[in-house]
């Protein structure tokens, strides 16, 4: 599904911020991205989610050398893969309905098919009531709500999320990484960088460590 | 219900009054090289086809038995001059008009020998040789002189040319300044929306669907700006006619500045091509930006 072979990734002339990365995630797998601040989590989802290139290395999704792609294929590879973004980036003046709809739009589909799809994955998350609410009136665990939701509407091959339950309660947490699971057990391919250690403990799943931009591979679920 | 993905203003933005202004400008100047080209038209046809014979009393003998003898023989060359339709001496009550405003009422010019003005229409089409017309007129009536306007319809034509020409020019330069404008306002609502465009290329939105989605967006807001610009310039074409109707001189000697309609479904052109620039501009400056992500 993503395999990383010797990457390394720098911005502009700065200093290796990635370095050496090497590491496979097989297809339905379950994994935790963990890792300092500034340990370069976000800067390896970028380069998994196609958001940047390496500066070296290979870097391989689903089958595909992102070297030698053509551009005109990436964006059939990005709609592949959902993203839980930090920062959640939510259109402001679109519905939470709308938000979430979006990866549909792009993917070509009729409002009328997926009107259902959207709404019964609102009510999951918990915010059945809020569907016409636009992201500035709602509080940052709604709109975190919003972003997972948008980001597994499609059903993609590869999920991976950014903090994505940084901004709730521990209860919603829990429900947020159930909602993961049974993705992850309908065949989706999950990728999760957290800090919350009682996240990662909670589940039997594998982690890798990021240290100083070096991967450190800490824990493999036994079987 | 499905949104549009760029979010629609509620309030005109400062460009979108620039735009207004603008194309306000630009549709005056259609119609100002509109009425300048009816102007040139109307000049040149209402003296084109037009002779005018001038009687001067003749110095020798009784000045009036002798000018009415000269128009009675200019009157017969002009009638059996072939392609000549119509030829007729002007009445006293004409005479007096047009010499009203230089020579004052009738107490004064009762007394003066007034020249006679005989009006001729030669039939659309027909070539009338004014050379020998103008010669048996002399023979005729010596006293007269043949006035066939070919001056005047020169001048005038030149002049209508260049008023055509100059709203042309002018109409060129404004259109030049609406097109950057719209382009201008256009390039800097996509600024404005950057992160979105990012957001979307990010999400695997074809370029196609990014461009659809912001061109569309500024193709409304320009047509709707340059819409209400060209509508206030269709007022003013329409008061300045109202006006007219109304008896009131705009400007004398000028064309009336009231536009026909299909002369105002010109003023369409103005928010469709501003529609079109935007449409067009938003486009490629959206594939521009996108050519600058991964």
């Amino acid at each position: 599904m993503v395999r990383f072979e010797n990457v390394g990734m720098r911005y502009g002339a700065g200093p290796e911020v990635l370095r050496d990365v090497t590491f496979v995630l097989e297809a339905g797998s379950f994994t935790f991205l963990t890792g300092l601040s500034g340990a370069g989590k976000t800067t390896l989802l970028k380069l998994i989610s196609i958001a940047e290139r390496p500066s070296r290395g290979l870097v391989t999704l689903f089958g595909q050398d992102l070297a030698t792609a053509k551009r005109s294929d990436l964006p059939a590879l990005r709609r592949r893969i959902g993203v839980v973004f930090q920062d959640f980036r939510l259109i402001g003046h679109l519905s939470a309905f709308d938000n979430v709809a979006l990866p549909l739009r792009i993917a070509g589909r009729h409002e009328a098919d997926y009107t259902r799809d959207v709404e019964e994955l609102l009510a999951w998350v918990g915010l059945g009531d809020r569907m016409d609410a636009v992201p500035p009136t709602l509080s940052g665990g709604e709109q975190q709500r919003i972003a997972i939701a948008r980001a597994v509407v499609a059903k993609p091959d590869l999920l991976i999320a950014d903090e994505p339950t940084g901004n709730v309660d521990s209860e919603i947490g829990a429900r947020l990484i159930r909602l993961f699971a049974e993705l992850n057990r309908l065949g989706t391919t999950v990728l999760i960088a957290t800090h919350d250690r009682g996240l990662v403990e909670s589940a039997r799943a594998r982690e890798m460590r990021l240290v100083d931009g070096r991967l450190v591979e800490l824990r493999t679920p036994r079987p | 219900m499905k949104r549009s993905i760029v979010p629609e203003e509620k309030a005109m933005a400062p460009l979108d009054v620039v735009i207004t202004v603008m194309a306000f400008l630009a549709a005056l100047a259609i119609g100002a090289s509109l009425i300048a080209g009816r102007a040139a038209t109307t000049w040149s046809e209402g003296l084109a086809g037009k002779l005018t014979v001038q009687v001067l009393p003749p110095k020798e003998g009784s000045p009036h038995q002798g000018l009415a003898n000269e128009v009675e023989a200019a009157l017969i060359v002009l009638r059996s001059t072939p392609g000549i339709v119509h030829a007729a001496p002007l009445s006293e009550d004409e005479l007096l008009k047009l010499v009203r405003p230089w020579l004052g009422g009738e107490g004064l010019v009762a007394d003066l020998p007034l020249p006679q003005l005989i009006d001729a229409d030669i039939a659309p089409g027909s070539e009338v040789d004014l050379r020998d017309l103008a010669m048996r007129l002399k023979e005729a009536a010596p006293d007269s002189v043949l006035d066939d306007h070919s001056h005047w319809i020169g001048r005038l034509r030149d002049l209508a040319r260049t008023l055509v020409w100059s709203a042309y020019g002018v109409l060129l330069l404004i259109a030049i300044a609406t097109a950057a404008t719209v382009s201008f306002a256009t390039r800097a609502g996509l600024e404005a929306h950057e992160e979105m465009v990012a957001l979307l290329h990010q999400m695997g939105a074809q370029a196609g669907f990014i461009a659809h989605a912001f061109e569309w967006h500024y193709f409304r807001a320009a047509l709707m700006a340059a819409g209400a610009g060209a509508a206030f310039a269709a007022l003013v074409f329409l008061v300045a006619g109202g006006l007219e109707s109304a008896g009131v001189d705009a400007v004398p000697f000028l064309p009336p500045l009231a536009l026909r309609p299909v002369e105002l479904a010109w003023l369409i052109s103005v928010p469709a091509a501003a529609g079109a620039i935007a449409l067009g501009t938003a486009r490629l400056s959206v594939l521009a930006a996108l050519r600058g992500f991964h």
